[in-house]
């Protein structure tokens, strides 16, 4: 498996490794978009999705397991990618401009990225890691959003999370090789789409909450 | 000494076989044990340091600049001729051969012409394994162009960086030798000198640009492909870096230069701008298929180009060469610009400039297909300028850009110093007194790839070579020489700059040994370049130290050897009382103002040998025989 | 940045690093550049600041050149923070002060990277990327032996794209301008131009290993698709040969 290690431990094995996890995120992040979907159906609809969800037993255990292993990783690779980055310049320009290149997505990758993980895990303690007798999650959810505060970090993290993926997600595609002249400007405009279905998507739901309160 | 070309006996076409044949070989196992020093990594010193060390040399290589594939052969624009026939337009070596000859003016050696022909086609076979991107038709077979006014389409081309991608091409094999281990490369280094073991070359003396040491190295043989000295008129096409030093200091340590003065001016460069004016651009030759070149008819005319009318224009070219009109030779269109500007109708802002004009063009084929062919050239142009060409004509004039004399060489591309060898613009034998375009690049290319190869190797297992190293006497000897000069540019302390000089020296050379020489204007400039370099060694201010990285200091010994060297040219000039090829002496031409050349008595290579600095050098003629073609006077009307 | 049409001249304060050798510390220092024509080239810009500075017994900036017309890849400077100047497609030795206007301040710096160490002010030791093509950007063929050149076709459209690949000049910008100081643009355009043409595919996926492995090695950093390296490249070589290096890569290193 040493050819196995080479790999990954190159550069672009690192990248590789970074774009299969980070288009792994996008899936999950587009399949819990469509589950918390369920919230404009009411509680009841809401309910019966969580409810749906965690009848899958096992299979959720292992779909659980495996985001927290690509979790890893992707902060692994990009630690350790970002470290490197630091690395290759020592000395840093008096005087730096973008020639046009560069967007608030990818000028901003490892940190929007930190900042998405400050959330995930703020999001989990909220929702996941809490005691779930006597209650639903709909109301767990709802208490939440009925609180200003929560709504705006949860507003700002869904802006922050459209920032990451604005870039992450063309990137991914350039970083498995795929750009071909005729579809890279299809996937860069996917990748905006995506950014905004996935903030706004997200990022409404609270200022619904809050507005239903 | 007697000069001895040692051109095979036999037939033309027989002989390189027949020489291939004759040279001793070194036994494969035995080429490890023989060093080869390489100075220069364009096309002839890229290849060559490649090939010996795939043959299995120990192969030591020199450049100036910080990487080998930036050498001056990476600006080469147009192309590559070969005889490969494939437009089957009538092509054949011997064509290619002949026009080599009689676009020479029959001022170079037959036998290494036909040789030249006879291997360009390898060349092409070789650069596409490469991976030389040539461009190609849709059926994916090799495209052809033809250029410089040849009657057939026989050059291969990578758009407008034929020389780039030709250079990447040597510089990719010779780093695959230098991953073997096979090739040592040395950058940043400049050579300063050559140094003799009981009469053979066996080493070189180079200063480390970096960190300023004198270094020595020894070998076996040492093989200079230090490209051409074009840069002694200080504006040039050439490279920045571009110098006569390698070359000079083997002329200083005896060996013969031939035909210094044989310099080939380009006539479509952008022109000169101001008096801070560093190098020229050359525009692609290829423009005058669809430009046409125009003054205005009265002197001193100094209206837009739009504002002058159709009869008020004169199109000297299609007027005095109805059959070849824009497409004369390179010669031929420089000295009639120059010519016109005389006349005071230059046109631009100094007045050395003539038009280039599109317009018909433009309105014939149309824009998009005027695009297609010069977008790229009309881009530089106007990046340059600031001139748009589609709009207003283009500004051209002529400027140096090629030297085809050199170091003298023999059919084994050995100098009169045994062992030292010369490759490419370096030396002076395949192009005459004037060099066809899309020759050099396949020159420098047969000279790495497919000659030195074996005529070293003849050298090699033929010769007693005594052990030497860097230790001995005469390698010490040479290394202070080369101190002591550095000590002496460091210490004057005048008040020039080099840069100065460089520039004081360049105009001489392009008003007297340019375009069109006299022997009035040529013993003229012998005088100013006696005062020039009296106070060059008085008077230049070179800044800092010898022990660091030092550009005022390189340039420093660049210009005084482009000095010593503008006289040799000047002397060549004076000596050779006709007009040939890019030597156009005004003494010496028909009643239409065309070179006159005088085969009774200048059928020959003029070699010139050193005597001391201030001596006039030793005279040495090689008579040059043609058994294959007749010689006729050019005529392009 | 204007266009000046029409020929004047103009005066600049130019910040130039100035340092001595590759374990010293740098400096902006500031001069005065003034009567500059706008029809000379940047580095004419600076000879003329040279020459005044070593008619005046100080030293003279170093910096690479050698062609003057955008084709050897020897000069290179970040100005005002982009490499190679505000014009793009452009190096350095193309840059034209007519794109600068009267009193404009000129900060000028040299590539930065760790894997290019700083010779002397504005001068940096880019050898790695030499390293880099040794470790397999050739084909390994030598003199003698090859067959016909038009034995194998080559379709005109990959012969282009291999040209357009094969147009870098080896500046080192891409890397300059690069926020992680990354080659990939200088490696993925070796990689492609050679994997393009069917010459060049018997030993593709062992060049492109290597030539990761020695890029690595030299310590330049990983491409994050800024793509701030096509933006700046004086050849405009697309980051689609940086996909193409990807796609080899993952070819080369998992079938
Ligand atoms: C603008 C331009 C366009 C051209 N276009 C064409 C064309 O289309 N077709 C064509 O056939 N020809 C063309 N030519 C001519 C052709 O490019 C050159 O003649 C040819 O490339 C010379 O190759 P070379 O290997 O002999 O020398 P160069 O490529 O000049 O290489 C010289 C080498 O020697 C080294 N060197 C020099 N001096 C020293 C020293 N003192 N110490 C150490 N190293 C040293 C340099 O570093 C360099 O590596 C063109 C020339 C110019 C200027
Ligand atoms: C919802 C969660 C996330 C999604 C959908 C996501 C998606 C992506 C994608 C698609 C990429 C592009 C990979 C590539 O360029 O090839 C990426 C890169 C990156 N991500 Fe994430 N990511 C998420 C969470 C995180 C977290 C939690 C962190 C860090 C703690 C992070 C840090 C990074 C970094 C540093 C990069 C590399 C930047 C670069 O290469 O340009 N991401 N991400
Ligand atoms: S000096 Fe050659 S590219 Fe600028």
């Amino acid at each position: 498996m040493n050819w196995l290690l080479d790999i990954i431990e190159s550069s672009i094995g690192k990248k590789l490794l970074m774009a299969l996890t980070g288009l792994g995120f996008c899936v999950f992040l587009f399949g819990h978009l469509a589950g918390n979907l369920t919230i404009y159906g009411g509680k009841d609809a809401f309910n019966s999705y969580a409810e749906h969800l965690h009848s899958l037993g096992p299979i959720l255990t292992v779909a659980e397991i495996g985001l927290l292993v690509f979790a890893m990783v992707h902060i692994l690779s990009g630690i350790f990618l970002f470290w490197g980055n630091l690395k290759a310049r020592p000395q840093r320009y008096v005087i730096n401009k973008s020639a046009g290149g560069r967007t608030i997505g990818s000028r901003t990758m490892p940190y929007t990225g930190f900042l998405v993980l400050l959330f995930v895990i703020f999001h989990l303690m909220n929702f996941h890691f809490v005691d779930k007798t006597n209650t639903t999650i709909f109301q767990i959810v709802q208490n939440a959003f009925s609180d200003p505060i929560y709504v705006g970090i949860y507003v700002a993290a869904m802006l922050v999370v459209g920032i990451h993926v604005s870039h992450g997600f063309w990137s991914a595609f350039q970083t498995l090789g795929a750009n071909h002249p005729k579809y890279m400007p299809l996937i860069k405009g996917l990748s905006i789409c995506f950014s905004l279905i996935v903030g706004m998507g997200f990022g409404f739901l609270p200022i619904y909450f809050l507005f239903m309160s | 000494m007697q000069l001895d070309s040692k051109v095979p006996g036999g037939p033309l076409s027989e002989k390189w076989d027949k020489h291939l044949f004759d040279l001793k070989l070194v036994n494969p196992a035995n080429k490890r044990k023989f060093e080869i020093i390489v100075v220069g990594t364009g096309l002839a010193g890229g290849s060559a340091s490649a090939t010996l060390a795939e043959l299995g040399y120990n192969v030591k290589t020199f450049c100036i600049q910080d990487s080998p594939r930036r050498a001056h052969s990476i600006a080469a624009q147009g192309g590559i001729n070969a005889a490969k026939n494939y437009s089957n337009d009538g092509d054949s070596v011997w064509r290619l051969f002949y026009d080599t000859v009689k676009g020479g003016d029959y001022r170079s050696r037959e036998a290494n012409v036909y040789r030249l022909a006879q291997v360009s086609n390898n060349i092409i076979d070789q650069c596409v394994a490469q991976g030389v991107p040539f461009a190609r038709e849709y059926g994916g077979l090799l495209a052809n162009r033809s250029f410089g006014g040849a009657q057939v389409s026989r050059t291969f081309y990578a758009r407008g960086q034929t020389g780039q991608q030709l250079l990447i091409g040597a510089y990719s094999a010779l780093s695959r030798q230098i991953a073997a281990g096979k090739v040592k490369m040395f950058t940043r280094r400049d050579m300063l000198d050559l140094v003799l073991v009981n009469g053979k070359a066996r080493g070189i003396v180079t200063r480390n640009l970096v960190n300023g040491n004198i270094e020595t190295h020894a070998a076996d043989a040492v093989v200079l492909a230090t490209g051409g000295y074009g840069n002694t008129f200080y504006l040039s096409t050439n490279a920045m870096a571009s110098n006569v030093s390698a070359a000079y200091s083997a002329y200083k340590k005896g060996a013969f230069f031939a035909n210094p003065c044989y310099t080939q001016i380009h006539p479509t460069c952008i022109p000169v701008h101001g008096t801070y004016q560093s190098k020229l651009t050359l525009m692609s030759e290829s423009l005058r298929n669809d430009g046409r070149v125009w003054v205005p008819k009265n002197p001193g005319d100094k209206r837009l180009p739009s504002q002058i009318s159709e009869s008020e224009r004169d199109y000297y070219l299609e007027n005095k060469y109805p059959s070849f009109g824009n497409l004369v030779p390179r010669d031929v269109a420089s000295r009639n610009a120059k010519l016109q500007c005389d006349q005071g109708k230059g046109v631009g802002e100094t007045g050395l400039a003539v038009y280039l004009d599109f317009k018909d063009a433009i309105q014939r084929d149309g824009k998009d297909v005027i695009a297609k062919k010069y977008g790229n050239l009309f881009q530089m142009y106007e990046k340059i300028t600031a001139d748009n060409p589609y709009e207003t004509p283009m500004m051209i004039y002529p400027a140096v850009h090629y030297t085809m004399g050199g170091l003298w060489v023999d059919y084994n591309l050995m100098s009169t110093i045994p062992g030292l060898f010369v490759l490419g613009e370096a030396n002076f034998s395949d192009h005459g007194a004037n060099r066809l375009g899309a020759s050099a690049l396949m020159q420098g290319l047969a000279d790495g790839y497919f000659i030195i190869p074996y005529t070293i190797g003849g050298y090699l297992a033929g010769t007693k070579l005594e052990k030497v190293s860097t230790d001995d006497a005469g390698f010490k000897a040479t290394a202070e020489d080369v101190e002591a000069r550095i000590k002496k540019l460091l210490s004057i302390g005048g008040k020039r700059t080099v840069d100065d000089f460089h520039r004081q020296l360049g105009n001489i050379m392009w008003e007297y040994c340019g375009m069109a020489r006299s022997a009035k204007g040529l013993t003229k400039a012998k005088d100013l370049i006696a005062e020039l370099r009296a106070e060059f060694w008085e008077n230049v201010l070179v800044s800092g130290s010898g022990n660091q990285f030092n550009q005022s200091l390189e340039k420093a010994g660049h210009v005084a050897d482009f000095i010593e060297f503008g006289k040799l040219m000047v002397l060549d000039a004076l000596a050779r009382k006709e007009s040939c090829g890019g030597h156009f002496n005004e003494d010496y031409q028909t009643e239409e103002n065309e070179a006159k050349r005088d085969d009774e008595s200048f059928c020959h290579v003029a070699a010139w040998e050193y005597a001391g600095d201030e001596n006039e050098p030793n005279f040495q003629k090689e008579a040059l025989n043609f058994e294959n073609v007749t010689l006729t006077q050019r005529s392009y009307k | 940045m204007t266009q000046s049409n029409g020929k004047k001249n103009i005066n600049l304060t130019l910040k130039v690093w100035r340092q001595v050798g590759p374990n010293v510390k740098g400096r902006l220092e500031t001069y005065q550049a003034n009567n500059i024509s706008t029809d000379m080239s940047f580095l004419e810009m600076l000879d003329v600041v040279n020459e005044e500075l070593i008619i005046n017994h100080r030293d003279p900036i170093a910096f690479d050149h050698d062609c003057r017309e955008g084709i050897c890849g020897m000069c290179g400077a970040v100005v005002n923070g982009r490499a190679h100047g505000p014009e793009k497609g452009t190096t350095l030795c193309q840059l034209h002060m007519r794109h600068f206007s009267d009193r404009d301040t000129v900060v000028i710096e040299p590539w930065r990277s760790r894997a290019f160490k700083i010779i002397k002010d504005l001068v940096v030791d880019r050898s790695a990327l030499d390293v880099i093509i040794q470790a397999g950007g050739y084909i390994s063929v030598s003199a003698g032996g090859t067959p016909d050149a038009n034995v194998i076709p080559v379709p005109q459209e990959a012969a282009e794209k291999a040209m357009d690949a094969a147009a870098c000049i080896g500046c080192g910008a891409c890397v300059a301008a690069c926020p992680n100081a990354s080659a990939m643009l200088f490696v993925g355009a070796k990689v492609s131009h050679l994997a393009l043409l069917p010459q060049g595919v018997p030993e593709a996926a062992r060049r492109v290993l290597k030539m990761v492995q020695k890029m690595d090695e030299c310590g330049f950093g990983n491409c994050t698709n800024e793509t701030e390296c096509e933006a700046v490249c004086p050849k405009e070589i697309s980051i689609t040969n940086i996909a193409r290096l990807n796609r080899e890569y993952i070819k080369a290193g998992f079938l």
